[in-house]
């Protein structure tokens, strides 16, 4: 770490005290190497899957008998573990280097570390054992293993104590700065945990009140619709809880890295606050097909909908400026050459322009699944897993992997292992999510279902099936991708010789100015609060039974009755 | 706070297409009467027997107009006969009446080609209305997770 070269604005990027730079590491490390394990896990039971529905090869995996145990081990691992850890060490070190201090207690941040760690264990052990085979929504009345849920609570309380640590941290430099003007990546990380947090309380009262007590036997009941409506009210603004770090390093890091600047502070600061005030009250649109909530409500979180995906096309105008400045500095001069005239070989870079690219499709996918009627073409076919593979695992995950090309030759003070290996890795990655967003979503259209064991099913539309063999495709190029990852994070962690060369790419100032109200965290909480009440309470007026309560037993994802 | 001519005119176009796009959904449900599953009912899964479903299957209502009580349960869509994936035989152009719930665990229901996508839960009653204009066999998934044998919950509709 001592190695970094100071950059552009020199004074104010070096770090300050090297007494800070190991437990930085230490912290950031331990948090971003834990998520990668988890992403370890996860990655690679993907592609099976892809195969296993395709027939052209399902016969090639019979072993592949425990298709819902592998897509439950992959959705929880890569979309709930990996990401959560990743984004905590990413906030950690965003707001450790922008603040120019240290969190405002290291105490918490190993508290929150171990809550965390041992929610992972706990949840890898109910899931290895075959107790939870529920998938990642986990939807009661199926009932996993009380491990699986006491392992998602620790989860959550561990990013509960990480969101304090975070504004204590803000709020101890704001007392020391009060005129200071605060850096838009820690701006845009507050923001992020503030929606997770106010997210993660439908979720966590349907673990602490309906699913665990149930899972230990302490209750015999429950009500999978009133259980939908709690796992939406947190589902949907999770997927902004990952998509928000990406925007961060688009917005914040990505200028320093292409040589460029951000078009405009102020409104990427109105689309961090647009963000988290409208992705609560939206997550109805993944229950369009559920029998318990009216269409008026429907409709109502349609429109909230589509105001969300508003700071996501400011985001697209600003971040497209700035790149098409970088595009000029290289020397386009038409009305098109800078999209590619970008410094491609640099894999931080492409990782994360590819990663737009993929956005777009997911983006417009994403509009189309939440546009109320014509959701029912779309719902729970392999049309969604199509849509959320060019956002969370396009879009998220790679510019996610475009952060660990900086960030891990950073924990280990080394060079990256390889950048050849990196942009092969980021090509493959990418054309093979196109590959399968485009055979997944035709055959979503000709109504392949998700989440469904195809290789063993009896059904399966003639007209559908050169889809799914053109999926191999993609599952053999993100298997290939996924082995080039690992192996530059093991080469740089274990073979890497090379000093590092690569600077962190963080604000630690703001030249646009941008309003101090900007700032006004109670504000924006009311106005959560006030649509929250509007968007969601008379949905769960509907959709609770207050006469008869909880009036169904819960059923072993294996089969039969639940027993604890 | 200052926002670029540019940027302004971005706006503007993007609030134009989301009206456009809003405007599309309206004209969907008002002048072409496309509808969502909505609250129908409740039912305690275990006085299932003394209810609507006791005996599930087709019925004729009328010269064209059938209602078929359905009760998915793990992994299976009961319609009143003992196969394990049924078929329902209807003529061309008959207008089918969906009423349907689970029994256990939350199911999907999807009729292929026909935007019929719904979700069946315990404790929820489902309803759709549907017309077969054209000959054919249209299979009816489980397009929810449900249990290791979700794969095999499928149903047929035959119409000729």
């Amino acid at each position: 770490m001592q190695q970094i070269k100071p950059q552009n604005n020199a004074a104010e990027l070096t770090f300050p005290k090297i007494g800070l730079l190991s437990s930085e590491q230490w912290i950031v490390g331990s948090h971003v190497l834990t998520g990668l394990l988890a992403l370890l896990i996860g990655i690679f039971l993907g592609p099976f899957q892809v195969f296993r529905r395709a027939p052209a090869l399902k016969w090639a995996i019979p072993v592949f008998s425990y298709y819902y145990q592998a897509l439950t081990v992959h959705g929880v691992m890569n979309a709930l573990f990996f990401t959560t850890f990743f984004i905590v060490g990413f906030s950690y070190f965003t707001v450790i280097r922008s603040l120019k201090r240290q969190m405002w207690s290291t105490k918490l941040v190993w508290i929150a570390y171990a809550s965390m760690l041992i929610g992972l264990l706990l949840v890898v052990y109910a899931l290895v054992t075959n107790q939870a085979n529920v998938l990642y929504t986990f939807y009661p009345s199926l009932i996993a293993h009380p491990a699986f849920y006491l392992g998602l609570v620790l989860l959550i309380v561990g990013t509960w104590i990480v969101t304090a640590n975070l504004f204590l941290t803000y709020y101890q430099w704001r007392k020391e700065n009060p005129q200071e003007h605060l850096p838009l990546a820690v701006f845009a990380t507050l923001t992020n945990f503030v929606l997770w947090c106010v997210a993660s309380l439908g979720v966590a009262i349907e673990v602490l009140f309906m699913l665990l007590p149930l899972s230990l036997g302490l209750i015999t009941h429950t009500d999978p619709q009133a259980g939908r409506a709690l796992f939406w009210f947190f589902g949907h603004p999770l997927v902004y809880f990952w998509l928000l770090p990406a925007y961060t390093s688009w917005y914040a890091m990505l200028p320093k890295q292409a040589n460029s600047k951000i078009f405009s502070d102020p409104l990427a600061r109105v689309a961090f606050i647009l963000l988290m005030i409208f992705s609560i009250p939206v997550g109805v649109h993944h229950m369009f097909t559920d029998p318990g909530v009216s269409e008026v409500m429907k409709g109502i979180q349609t429109v909230f909908t589509f105001v969300v995906a508003i700071p996501s096309l400011l985001t697209a105008f600003n971040v497209g400026s700035m790149l098409e400045r970088a595009g000029r500095n290289r020397g386009a001069k038409g009305l098109f050459d800078w999209m590619w005239k970008q410094d491609w070989k640099n894999p931080v870079i492409a990782a994360q322009i590819s990663a737009m690219l993929l956005f777009i499709t997911g983006g417009i996918t994403g509009i189309m699944n939440a546009s109320l009627t014509l959701n029912i073409a779309l719902h729970n076919t392999s049309w969604i897993p199509a849509h959320f593979h060019q956002t969370l695992g396009g879009a998220v995950t790679l510019t996610f992997m475009g952060i660990c090309y900086w960030l891990i030759p950073m924990i280990r003070g080394r060079a990256l292992y390889s950048v050849k290996i990196a942009l092969w890795q980021v090509h493959t990655w990418s054309i093979g999510m196109m590959i399968f967003g485009y055979s997944y979503g035709a055959a979503g259209l000709l109504g392949v279902p998700r989440r469904t064991d195809l290789g063993a099913a009896p059904y399966i539309n003639a007209d559908a099936v050169p889809y799914l063999n053109l999926s191999i495709a993609s599952g053999v190029l993100l298997l290939i991708s996924a082995i080039l990852f690992f192996v530059n994070v093991f080469g740089t962690l274990m073979l890497s010789k090379q000093p590092l060369t690569e600077e962190a790419p963080i604000d630690t100032y703001v030249e646009t100015k941008s309003p101090l109200w900007m700032e006004k965290w109670g504000l924006w909480l009311s106005i959560v609060a006030i649509l929250c009440v509007i968007a969601w309470a008379p949905v769960f007026m509907e959709v609770v039974d207050f006469t008869h309560g909880f009036q169904i037993p819960g059923y072993n994802p294996n089969g039969g009755l639940y027993k604890p | 706070m200052h926002i670029d001519r540019l940027e302004r005119y971005w706006i503007i176009a993007v609030g134009v297409v989301f009206g456009i796009f809003a405007a599309a959904i309206i004209a969907s449900v008002v002048v072409f009467g496309v509808h969502l599953p909505s609250p129908v009912g409740r039912i305690d899964p275990a006085k299932i027997a003394e209810s609507e479903f006791a005996h599930p299957g087709l019925t004729q209502d009328s010269d064209h107009a059938y209602t078929l009580h359905l009760v998915a349960k793990m992994w299976r869509f009961d319609v009143g006969s003992k196969e394990p994936q049924p078929t329902i035989k209807l003529p061309v152009g008959s207008k089918l009446t969906i009423i349907a719930t689970s029994l256990d665990v939350t199911h999907g229901f999807y009729i292929e080609q026909h935007d019929v996508n719904m979700m069946l839960l315990p404790g929820q009653i489902s309803e759709v209305v549907v017309t077969f204009n054209k000959p054919g066999v249209y299979h009816i998934i489980c397009h929810e997770y449900c249990g290791p044998g979700h794969q095999a919950m499928v149903a047929s509709i035959e119409i000729s």
